[in-house]
């Protein structure tokens, strides 16, 4: 039997089920997005001041504004929490009764990050929307529907990027009795290489060669740049071309340390 | 001659005198979970140094943008980077103060009312709001007022500000109200859970708010700026301090910190009361 195919059906009958679920709690998701919106907010605002009174920054007031508006936008349709569940689920045994089923335990992880992101969609993208009619005045308007369509196409190679950098890291649960501290420390280095706590532009110029071409920049930084930023055509297929090397790079990775992982697999409580 | 059999049902003399009979049992009390607290500590030393390391990564992670900032001006509304820095010491101190005493404690309210907890606190000799807000202690976190207070030093030391007496009075008084403001409006927060269940969310939308306390108010526009002080009051807890400290604050605003504190107290204290009466026990 074909699996993609099959793979496909399993994974839009899953995503069902879990937006259902996630339907029990619909407040939640409110709560949730006005928190993921509340930093890049105060970050907007500290920076507009520096800038009005005098900080001679390298950006400008239309770059600060559009890169932290459209932020949480990023972050949130980027981000995944599947490290700490698949560690948990691989340390407990829970693994085991999938190791049955004819579905991939990751598929289920993916079918519950669509469905998350789903529903924060609905939270945040009126919040955007106030948040941009409010600074209507300085924020970049996309140059043409080709930025728009490669803004779309960059944040879903960054998701991607991001979701199997979670794989790497939780798998090594296989090997490992507590990724959790290991998983905190790669939070915070994304934290501040992403781009999510200041503008990589703003980072110091010695550090350019380094900040410009490592994997997190194209995990947030880079989707933002390519409506906030002034990138040139060439930059942008460089960029482009670095996400899709990074995401065949670390999918290589993660699909080498989960299937060793599978066979080094000794079930708890099987 | 037969003893009379005494029952619960006869009047017997009351667990406390006088209202400060019922402080001085409850200040007993808190005393008791802090010992505790301290002799758990020395089970887990491990937690002790992972606190810590994760404390320290995030004051430098907080001091990023900062620092960052102050590479391209040496100052901002009046600003310099080594007042700045005060001001997230002093705000490191309130957040550190909070995480031990007050954090562990809203944290499980959730549980506490959705799995009916709140049943065996109700039946026990004590008032239940300050069992519910006060009762776990989580040491390790004080490790964290530490470096606050040596980021306080350091940034008084290169700002050049030697405050006399009174201003450090002054920002001492104002870092407590500030801690007391910010415990409040968590505990306004937590205490919805009596209408909402699960306020889990709630927590983390009170902890990415509280960024805003590591900026100088006037870094903030207008309307936000009333927001910090009179609603989430930050203001409190970081920037009047620091202005303290600089001796720039009048003792007008310490009465205005004191007396917004009493409101908050009582409002906090009314709201408790209103939601214990919808409280409709989860375990029997």
């Amino acid at each position: 039997m074909r699996t993609v195919p099959r793979n496909l059906r399993v994974l839009r009958r899953m995503t069902a089920a879990h937006i259902a679920m996630s339907l029990t709690y619909r407040g939640v998701w409110l709560i949730f997005m006005a928190a993921n919106i509340s930093v890049p907010i105060i970050s907007l605002l500290i920076w507009r001041t520096a800038l009005a009174h005098g900080a001679q920054l390298p950006i400008d007031e239309q770059y600060i504004t559009t890169y932290f508006v459209l932020l949480s936008i990023v972050t949130m349709a980027t981000s995944s929490w599947l490290t700490t569940f698949l560690a948990s689920d691989i340390r407990l045994g829970k693994l085991s009764s999938w190791m049955v089923r004819p579905a991939s335990l990751l598929l289920n992880f993916v079918a519950n990050n669509l469905s998350e992101k789903v529903m924060k969609l609905f939270a945040l993208v009126p919040m955007i929307g106030v948040l941009w009619w409010a600074f209507h005045d300085s924020m970049n308007v996309p140059a043409g529907p080709s930025r728009v369509v490669l803004f779309v196409i960059s944040i879903l190679l960054a998701g991607i990027l991001v979701f199997t950098i979670d794989i790497l890291i939780a798998s090594l649960a296989f090997w490992m009795d507590d990724v959790s501290a290991l998983h905190q420390a790669r939070l915070v280095i994304a934290n501040v290489l992403s781009g999510s706590i200041v503008p990589l532009a703003l980072m110091p110029s010695w550090s350019r060669g380094f900040i410009d071409n490592q994997p997190f920049r194209y995990t947030v930084s880079f989707p933002v740049e390519i409506v906030a930023g002034d990138l040139s055509s060439a930059e942008l297929l460089t960029g482009i071309g670095f996400q899709l090397g990074y995401v065949l790079v670390f999918g290589v990775l993660a699909r080498l340390v989960w299937s060793s992982g599978i066979r080094a697999y000794s079930a708890v409580g099987a | 001659m037969t003893t009379r059999t005494q029952t619960y049902a006869e009047p017997r003399r009351p667990l406390d005198r006088t209202w400060f009979h019922r402080q001085e049992r409850h200040l007993r009390l808190w005393r008791r979970f802090l010992s505790q607290a301290i002799v758990r500590e020395t089970h887990y030393r491990a937690h002790f140094v992972t606190t810590l390391i994760v404390g320290l990564v995030r004051l430098g992670l907080a001091l990023v943008p900062i620092l960052l900032l102050y590479g391209y001006t040496d100052d901002v509304r009046g600003w310099s980077q080594a007042e700045v820095i005060t001001l997230v010491g002093l705000f490191q101190v309130v957040t550190g103060v909070l995480a031990t005493f007050v954090a562990p404690n809203l944290m499980r309210m959730t549980t506490y009312i959705t799995e009916g907890e709140l049943d065996g606190v109700l039946v026990r000799p004590v008032s239940s709001q300050f069992y519910l807000t006060l009762r776990w202690i989580n040491v390790a976190e004080l490790s964290n007022v530490a470096s606050g207070l040596l980021m306080v030093i350091f940034g008084l030391v290169r700002s050049g500000i030697s405050p006399n007496a009174l201003e450090i009075l002054q920002a001492v008084m104002l870092v407590a109200c500030g801690t007391v403001l910010l415990a409040t409006v968590w505990c306004a927060m937590s205490f919805t859970a009596f209408w909402l269940q699960s306020v889990n969310p709630i927590a983390f939308l009170y902890n990415n708010l509280l960024e805003s306390g590591r900026y100088p108010l006037v870094f903030f526009p207008a309307g936000v700026r009333a927001f910090l002080t009179f609603a989430f009051p930050v203001a409190f807890a970081s920037t009047f301090p620091a202005q303290a400290l600089r001796g720039d604050l009048g003792w007008l605003q310490v009465a205005e910190g004191v007396g917004l504190t009493v409101v908050a107290i009582v409002l906090v204290r009314a709201q408790w009361r209103y939601g214990l009466r919808s409280y409709a026990s989860a375990s029997s």
